[in-house]
């Protein structure tokens, strides 16, 4: 109903100024392929640290459940100013910066980093929920039948918790995909540089062109149901359990 | 063949104590226990899954204690059997030659001689999730058993099964036991299954083996009085020798308001099991031959349990006794009934002390 409201308030000028812009189909391409960056670098971290997390006891396990918990309840805001912060003031973040020769401040890469800090969480705590559901006797078969403890958890565990970690890919990818104000503090949105479809829209609706700014937001509509279909197609039937 | 010395393993607050058993190649034997008892803890303990605290693990000549579970040569199928959901049945049977690296025509004649003796090639291409409880207890039994292990651990293999289901794969277990000559250990709380399959079996309870031996020695001659109820005894008296039996080697002793004559020559304080099934019960007007342990009881309820009626009497003890229907029939008993309880001395039994 929203969505529909949108669709015929936009006029065709408005959607051949989407269609047109060299901006936009830049912000566009930036949008899917920081977000898809982010998605892949979150699981690549949430597969380990899930499987951890639900499998094994050691000190301070609850605190590290509640420290990645973190992003998903603070305000997305404060990530920005965080990151900001530590890349600016922070020794470690300054020399990551101007040593390392890796820049994020106002950089393309800095739209991955910060929507990996925003959105990793669901990653990991998908994972961890799969994980916590694969039954060990599983794993406890697989040992007996001649796996080593990696290769349980290769041939087991992992296919098992497949379908949970896609699910928890899927949600990632939408909070990065969407993710706006951590942005406009630490990347900033700079045309044809660091603009995203979420800054575009914000932009857009800022000088006051609302039709342009709502065709935007349908572009974004339309690529994440275009995505979420694709991802739904390829994993299977998902159940997204946090 | 498996030999267990002295394994200890704790958990929390429970603990499995000093436990020793040894079973012979080709043994089938059934671990009996209440369920919390420690039994699948055991199992674990002996596929290598939980390292135990002290004892030694022995399979044929070898020392298996600290062996990785994929070299001990034990099939395990756990309990609810595990299988992967993943997987197809054919693939989740050649799992353990797969993950060892074999593959082609190896792989495929195993696995082919697995299913044709346990009947279920039709069931190869299926999918776990669509499989019955009887189907699933196959291919979990194929996939144990088609990497050839030296010892079999079936943990509670059939508890999720119906009655009927039960027994057929009780009968199916035993066959296949037997054409393999394996050594099988067989965790259960249902001592029906014991009766099924066990040529040997043993009682675990408050972390320690309170007894091994054949189901009659568990069911007519337990060590304890745990062992006693576990085997659904529960005429379990305390009584005290007082004097010489009226017979050779006998002893009478004082048991509540009665006294009671048994086999054997006791002296103090005792503890005494009779099975309900050894109570002969006879209606209050007919003689009886017996010279001693003749009771005056009540009926006070009479239970319809299937293959007997169960009957709770009341007099100087209570007890309870089974009779079979032709005999509860015959008897005429409704509740109230004056009855004669007859116990036969050597059916007594005493209670190590």
């Amino acid at each position: 109903m929203l969505i529909i409201t949108d669709v015929f308030y936009i006029d065709k000028k408005a959607v051949v100024t989407v269609l047109t812009s060299n901006f936009i189909r830049h912000a566009l391409w930036l949008s899917i392929w920081t977000s898809f960056t982010a998605t892949f670098i979150a699981l690549f971290f949430a597969v380990p640290m899930g499987y951890t997390l639900s499998r094994f006891r050691f000190p301070g396990r609850t605190l590290v459940d509640s420290v990645i918990d973190l992003p998903i309840i603070f305000p997305p805001l404060v990530a920005g100013l965080t990151l900001l912060v530590f890349f600016s003031q922070s020794v470690i973040g300054r020399w990551i910066q101007e040593n390392a020769g890796i820049e994020f401040v106002f950089q393309p890469k800095g739209i991955v980093l910060c929507q990996f800090v925003v959105a990793a969480s669901f990653a990991i705590r998908s994972a961890k929920t799969a994980f916590g559901d694969v039954d060990r006797r599983y794993e406890n078969v697989a040992l007996t039948l001649g796996c080593t403890p990696w290769g349980s958890f290769w041939r087991v565990s992992l296919p098992l918790a497949l379908h949970g970690i896609i699910a928890g890919g899927i949600l990632t990818w939408a909070r990065a995909f969407g993710v706006f104000g951590p942005l406009m503090i630490f990347v900033g949105s700079f045309r044809g540089r660091t603009e995203v479809l979420s800054t575009t829209v914000f932009l857009e609706q800022s000088i006051g062109n609302l039709e342009v700014a709502l065709a935007v937001a349908l572009v974004m509509i339309l690529v994440a149901l275009i995505a979420l279909t694709m991802i739904h197609l390829v994993g299977g039937s998902t159940e997204v359990k946090l | 063949m498996i030999r267990i010395e002295r394994l200890s393993f704790g958990v929390g607050d429970f603990q499995l104590r000093q436990l020793s058993l040894e079973v012979a190649q080709g043994q089938y034997f059934v671990l009996l226990g209440p369920p919390g008892s420690g039994k699948t803890i055991f199992m674990e303990c002996l596929c290598g899954l939980r390292k135990v605290e002290s004892g030694r693990i022995y399979i044929d000549k070898g020392e298996v204690t600290d062996l990785e579970p994929r070299a001990r040569g034990i099939g395990y199928v756990p309990q609810d059997h595990a299988l992967f959901p993943h997987l197809s049945v054919e693939r989740n049977i050649a799992f353990g030659y797969r993950v060892r690296g074999y593959r082609g025509e190896d792989v495929i004649a195993r696995v082919a001689e697995i299913v044709d003796l346990l009947g279920m090639r039709h069931l190869l291409s299926r999918r776990i999730n669509g499989l019955s409880g009887g189907e699933r207890q196959q291919a979990a039994l194929a996939r144990a058993l088609v990497l050839r292990p030296k010892v079999l651990l079936l943990d509670e293999p059939v508890c999720a099964l119906d009655e009927a289901s039960r027994q057929e794969i009780c009968s199916e277990l035993q066959r296949l036991q037997h054409q393999l000559g394996l050594t099988t250990i067989h965790v259960s709380h249902n001592i029906e299954e014991a009766f099924s399959v066990a040529d040997k079996a043993g009682i675990l309870g408050e972390g320690k083996l309170q007894q091994i031996g054949s189901i009659d020695e568990l069911l007519r001659k337990p060590r304890n009085e745990f062992v006693a109820r576990f085997m659904r005894c529960e005429n379990i008296f305390s009584g005290e020798a007082v004097s010489a039996g009226p017979l050779p080697k006998s002893t009478t002793v004082q048991c509540a308001q009665t006294q009671l004559v048994v086999a054997g020559r006791h002296h103090g304080q005792i503890k005494f099991m009779l099975r309900p099934e050894d109570v002969l019960v006879l209606a209050g007007d007919r003689h009886s031959d017996a010279v001693e342990n003749k009771l005056r009881v009540n009926l006070i309820r009479a239970r319809d349990c299937g293959n007997y009626v169960k009957m709770e009497l009341k007099g100087a003890i209570d007890l309870v006794a089974h009779l079979s229907h032709a005999a509860f029939t015959e008897l005429k008993a409704r509740g109230g009934s004056n009855l004669v309880a007859v116990i036969r001395r050597e059916n007594i039994h005493i209670f190590p002390a």
